[in-house]
């Protein structure tokens, strides 16, 4: 176990190292130490202010306002059609596809306000990654998919992507039982294995952010148990944001969590504090489970 | 309903879908088999002597040695018709034989002249020959034996004449004695009759201004101008439908006004004197050995030139135009096709143009193919070639382009369904890697959507392939030269099928050639399509990962 984890921070330290636009901000991440994990961070990857999202009329979310914290996990929960996820997807521009969608408000990353103008949609999508709910692997080989990210990056030596690829599914706990066919296809893999796929291909791209759009939803427990470690791992390296229907799921693994409620934002803290000492009464029904 | 009755019924279903199956497969048998039957009567059969004389004297293709020993062993039997011909003909053909009497009598006169004659003696000569030419020609014009004798007596007198010894003038007396021998065997008053039904004898067992016969011309003949004429039948299926024509006359008769006309078959010997009686049956008898009919596998069909509007078969270069036609035509609509399904689907907004540009495309998929054949005539061949600088003139651009526009919207559909049923996940996953809506395309929508788009490949293809109308004013002919680019006209399988059946009264003749032509096509589009749908396979395996 401790070996595997040196491991991972070598990997950490690799792809930190590398990666030009992660140096910019270097000041604002911490050293992954042992404690990593469990101490808080001042300073926020994401700011939300007065966040507002519209389909059309309808409202997607209304008002958020929220920090998001580096090097931990924070969890969005709530019933279905809250919000969630749509909140998730605005943080890496996602929702652009939806046509005659309208925002309002602030949503930072990295001190940067995504919604400008002058935002590269490609960089901004490469520094926040994200993985679906249901796995998505490309129809090629897994190879193929791990490099699709950094071969969009312009690397294109075979040995550098042969590393990456490497390394990114040794971070998402993949290699080993893939190593000897990455020219198989990704569509071959077990439905675990392909979302520790996903996984893998969006660490590939070094981000900063990963945002889990209820990751193990289609997963059966054992492969589930799988990513919520991984999750655990990488939480020293990644800032991870994670919306799930699982409550047991969201006490596991995360640090904070925040709870939506028709578009809004209702109660966002520690996550041992929202189970056991929420401050709204919402909240309060929805966790003890007579709401929802 | 009860489980009893839902079961019968599940039962019922089932046997229905395999009783449509093997209907479906019926049919396909009972259209594609006499067809292919037909279409290899292209290249097995029985081809005669003249066939393989055909194969030396046009490709080089048979041993000269063992066929110039089988054309001896033929010419033995055939020598007996020839002979037997020229006998009668000899009795009745008198307008022939007063030509010929007048020949005899030039050619004497030069005779005489060449030798030096003296001068009274030429004249004394001169006017005997005029003499004997005017008595023979007398006596053609006769019918009755009587008043032919003496005249033909009066002829035959000369012949002991030492001066005409050696000379052609001995030939008057052959005539003669033929002449005689035949008046009194038979009756010359049917004289007219006899030359007229000896003259359809010989076109079928030789040939006729414009269609071969049964044993090609004769040795003394020259070589007629067709090639086609220049053998006799080279097939024994051929061979037979001619012996058929030789035995029998048909004729269309009415019995009684009013009723409708039958065909009554009548042995063509009953129109000729007892002395023509023993040709038919020789013929009859010795045809086989005559001309020799052996089993024959032309697999060069598929690779010779065609001579004389496809009469001995040969579709090498109608393969190759097709295939050409068809090459240029896929690429011009799958680049076109892919792209403007990629726009309907990925780019364009949902708004009243789109929904008239798909109407449009639907539209045009409905067109009849020839409004096709003469829209690529008016904008491709006469508006955009002269404004290219092109010569505006029919040509492989021009046919491929034509057709292109028609397979269009079948192309664009399949792709259209394919690259929408490409799951939206796969293209979000990408986009959230940072990719580009170009990039993600390029890169994971069209690779997954590539067997749909393979289905419209072959769609289109077998379409292109086989159309005739679209290309009878942009690109085909029906002879020339095998195209050296693509601003030649070529000629094609399709277009070749089309002008047999219509502009050419030798399908008629050779029915095998036209069959061939068409199952060489279908066989071609099968072809082409077993490799689209073996990459299609194969692409799909790799997705799926298998």
């Amino acid at each position: 176990m401790t070996e595997e984890r040196e491991e991972m921070q070598t990997t950490a330290e690799h792809i930190r190292k590398s990666d030009v636009r992660t140096t910019l901000a270097i000041s604002q991440r911490k050293e992954p130490t042992a404690s990593a994990a469990t101490e808080t961070c001042p300073c926020a990857v994401i700011r939300s202010e007065n966040f507002s999202l519209h389909y059309g009329s309808k409202i997607g979310v209304q008002n958020i306002t929220m920090d998001i914290f580096p090097c931990s996990v924070t969890a969005i929960i709530g019933p279905s059609g809250c919000g969630k996820s749509t909140f998730l997807r605005s943080i890496n521009r996602m929702n652009d596809l939806i046509p005659h969608v309208r925002t309002e408000g602030l949503l930072e990353v990295d001190g940067h306000d995504i919604y400008d103008k002058r935002t590269n949609l490609v960089n901004l999508r490469q520094q926040v990654g994200m993985v679906f709910q249901k796995p998505n692997p490309f129809p090629k080989s897994i190879f193929d998919n791990v490099a699709y990210g950094p071969h969009l990056q312009g690397v294109k030596r075979k040995d550098e992507l042969q590393h990456i690829v490497e390394q990114s599914l040794r971070a998402a706990a993949l290699w080993e039982e893939v190593k000897d066919d990455l020219r198989k296809s990704a569509l071959a893999l077990s439905g675990g294995q392909q979302q520790r796929l996903c996984i893998a291909r969006a660490l590939a791209t070094r981000p900063r952010v990963l945002l889990m759009d209820e990751p193990c939803s289609a997963l059966d427990p054992i492969a589930t148990a799988k990513i919520e470690d991984l999750m655990g791992q990488l939480q020293s390296t990644y800032t991870i944001v994670i919306v799930t229907h699982n409550m047991q799921q969201a006490a596991r693994v995360s640090e904070r969590a925040a709870f939506f409620c028709l578009g809004e934002l209702i109660e966002y803290d520690h996550t041992s504090r929202i189970f056991s000492n929420p401050r709204k009464k919402e909240t309060e029904d929805y966790v003890t489970g007579r709401f929802g | 309903m009860n489980l009893r009755l839902r079961g019968k019924l599940d039962q019922l279903f089932t046997a229905a879908t395999g009783l449509s199956v093997v209907l479906l497969m019926l049919v396909l048998v009972a259209i594609l088999g006499p067809m292919l039957y037909r279409g290899s009567n292209a290249v097995f059969f029985q081809g005669t002597v003249e066939f393989r004389k055909m194969q030396r004297d046009l490709f080089r293709r048979v041993d000269d040695t063992t066929l110039n020993a089988e054309i001896a062993e033929t010419e033995q039997f055939r020598r007996r018709v020839y002979a037997m011909i020229e006998e009668f003909r000899k009795g009745v053909d008198v307008e022939a034989m007063s030509s010929q009497v007048r020949d005899i009598h030039r050619s004497f006169g030069e005779e005489l002249r060449a030798k030096n004659v003296p001068a009274d003696s030429y004249t004394q000569l001169r006017g005997l020959t005029r003499d004997i030419r005017d008595n023979l020609q007398a006596a053609f014009a006769k019918q009755d034996v009587n008043e032919i004798r003496p005249l033909l007596d009066e002829v035959l007198q000369h012949a002991e004449n030492p001066a005409f010894e050696g000379t052609s003038a001995e030939q008057f007396f052959e005539i003669a004695r033929g002449f005689l021998a035949t008046a009194e065997k038979v009756d010359l008053s049917h004289q007219q009759e006899y030359a007229a039904a000896l003259r359809e004898v010989e076109s079928i067992l030789f040939h006729t201004q414009d269609l071969p016969g049964l044993l090609g011309p004769r040795p003394e003949e020259p070589q007629p101008l067709l090639v086609m004429l220049r053998y006799g039948a080279t097939r024994w299926d051929q061979a037979q439908q001619l012996l058929d024509r030789f035995s029998w006359v048909e004729e269309w008769v009415q019995d009684k006004p009013g009723e409708p006309l039958v065909m009554r078959r009548t042995p063509r010997a009953t129109l000729f004197p007892e002395t023509l009686q023993p040709l038919f049956p020789y013929v009859e008898e010795n045809a086989g050995q005559m001309l020799r009919p052996k089993f024959t596998a032309y697999w060069q069909f598929f690779l010779d030139d065609n001579v004389n509007g496809h009469y001995f078969g040969g579709v090498g270069p109608e393969i190759l135009g097709t295939l050409f036609i068809t090459v240029v035509g896929m690429l011009f609509v799958i680049p076109l096709g892919i792209v403007s399904a990629a726009y309907l689907v990925e780019c364009a907004p949902d708004g009243q143009v789109i929904r008239i540009i798909r109407m449009a495309i639907n539209t045009l998929a409905g067109v009849p193919s020839i409004v096709f054949g003469l829209f690529g005539l008016a904008f491709f061949v006469l508006f955009l070639f002269p404004l290219l600088g092109f010569e505006p003139k029919p040509c492989i651009l021009a046919a491929s382009m034509t057709l292109a526009v028609l397979t269009l919207p079948v192309m664009i559909r399949a792709s259209e369904e394919a690259i929408r049923a490409v799951p939206r996940s796969y293209k979000e996953g990408a986009l959230a890697l940072g990719s580009s809506r170009f990039h993600t395309f390029m890169t994971v929508t069209l690779p997954a959507a590539l067997p749909g788009i393979l289905t419209g490949v072959i769609l289109s293809l077998s379409r292109i392939a086989g159309e005739t109308a679209p290309i009878l004013f942009t690109g085909a002919v029906s002879m020339g030269d095998v195209p050296k680019s693509v601003f030649d006209p070529t000629r094609t399988l399709s277009y070749g099928s089309y002008d047999m059946a219509v502009g050419d009264r030798l399908a008629m003749m050779v029915p095998h050639n036209q069959y061939g032509m068409v199952v060489t096509l279908v066989l071609l589009i099968l072809i082409l399509n077993a490799v689209a749908i073996v990459l299609r396979t194969r692409v799909f395996r790799k997705l799926r990962g298998q």
